[in-house]
């Protein structure tokens, strides 16, 4: 951390600053310039605000330069993770695409999507059994006979699978059934769910919140890896910007970023950034051209009579043909699929 | 002075300057383990590791010492840091005696 002394601060201000971060147990470094002194602080800097500072007399800022997060930073880690799930592995060489419906619905829907999405190289399988819809008189999911039909499914079908889980007390029952667990964007901050899933020894695919920064995402992993659970999976899914020709914005920039800044797998999910079926293909290529570890895809064998999200639902034949195309982009960027 | 001469006189105050760095850092040790022994005595007596009295002190000292032609300023950024490690090594062996 850098503190900052205001222009011609009094010595004291200076002296009350060294002062409380020496009793603290902070090693700092003075440097006195022509009118502004500035100090470097070190030592054991993330378990201290930086804002506490500000409120110092005489200081102009306090800036922290280490990142907050530690077990899910790069310079913790500097090899990318490798999350297994099941026969799969994201992070790796190959880019791994999961599709399915939004929310199984029945065993009909979710059986004849799968079978079309594993017969055109999906190699994870999603499906919401309790979904968190914004109105309440909206479908709600079929809780664990869905989970059921899920895992059934994704066995017929040789895919792993992917699930949402919304609250502490479906973790248990979910861990039975899914190779996955889906922390949504909602619950990105849901610290106490995040705990809980810390606990759990399966992958986690974490959302990013649709309102939250990149260093709150991380710090969501952080949350989840000081629990001992490490295989997690972030995955962008757009942010909230002031344009509303799509549903959320979503952040391309932010899959390199993190690769820079984490050691974390990171899979994009172009059908909810942009809650429209016409524009998920061009996202989909845009994703792993970007670097992307997979990709998050809804598809319904029958969108128009979806319970949820059928807008952004891909026919199983334009996955089949986006499929297709990603196979000529990903030889291009290095990786295989 | 030509080219030849030179480069060789580079060389001499090149290796000029190395004799002198070896004796700082001699002198700084030298200082360090005062600053031990410092930092056993405070933490015997209890006393704060930062003393900013003291620190003036010593920078005051330092520059009416200072001959040039560095000039206070610059001397004051050396001994700055020189005192952050003092502080760091004191601090060290002050928790050495508390713990012991």
């Amino acid at each position: 951390m850098v503190i900052v002394m205001e222009k011609h601060t009094a010595e004291s201000n200076i002296e009350r600053v060294m002062s409380e971060l020496i009793t603290r147990g902070f090693d700092v470094h003075r440097s006195t310039g022509s009118d502004q002194t500035i100090l470097g602080v070190v030592g054991d800097v993330a378990s201290i605000d930086p804002r506490e500072f500000e409120l110092f007399d005489g200081v102009q800022e306090a800036v922290r330069v280490s990142e907050p997060y530690k077990l899910s930073s790069r310079t913790w880690r500097r090899e990318k993770t490798i999350v297994k799930a099941r026969c799969v592995e994201i992070g790796g060489n190959e880019v791994v695409v999961m599709a399915g419906p939004c929310t199984i619905e029945s065993e009909t829907q979710l059986f004849e999507t799968a079978r079309r999405v594993a017969r055109s190289g999906a190699r994870v399988l999603r499906g919401g059994a309790y979904k968190p819809r914004t109105s309440p008189y909206a479908f709600q999911g079929m809780g664990v006979e869905g989970l059921k039909l899920l895992r059934a499914a994704g066995d017929e079908f040789n895919m792993a699978v992917v699930s949402e889980v919304m609250e502490i007390s479906q973790i248990e029952k979910m861990l039975e059934y899914v190779d996955i667990l889906q922390v949504g964007a909602r619950n990105m901050q849901n610290f106490n769910l995040l705990t809980a899933v810390g606990q759990v020894r399966k992958p986690i695919l974490l959302k990013r919140g649709m309102s939250a920064t990149i260093q709150e995402w991380l710090l969501a992993a952080e949350y989840i890896m000081s629990g001992g659970n490490y295989d997690i999976i972030l995955c962008e899914r757009g942010i909230r910007t002031f344009e509303t020709a799509t549903r959320n914005t979503f952040d391309i920039s932010a899959i390199p970023v993190i690769d820079k800044l984490s050691h974390l797998p990171i899979v994009g999910d172009p059908s909810h950034a942009t809650g429209r079926r016409d524009k998920v293909m061009p996202l989909a290529r845009a994703i792993v051209a970007a670097g992307g570890d997979g990709l998050l895809i809804e598809v319904h064998h029958d969108p128009e009579k979806a319970l949820c999200d059928g807008p952004q639902s891909l026919y199983p034949d334009q996955f089949a043909r986006l499929m297709d195309e990603l196979r000529i982009i990903v030889p291009a960027v290095g990786r295989r699929i | 002075m030509n080219r030849i001469d030179a480069e060789a006189e580079l060389k001499r105050l090149r290796d000029a300057i190395d004799r002198v760095d070896e004796v700082i850092v001699k002198l700084l040790n030298q200082r360090a383990k005062y600053a031990v022994e410092i930092g056993e005595i405070k933490g015997i007596l209890g006393l704060p590791i930062y003393v900013p009295e003291r620190e003036k002190e010593v920078l005051r000292h330092v520059e009416e010492e200072n001959a040039g032609p560095l000039d206070e300023a610059a001397v004051r950024r050396l001994f700055e840091r020189i005192i952050d490690e003092s502080r760091r090594v004191e601090r060290e062996s002050a928790r050495v005696k508390e713990t012991a």
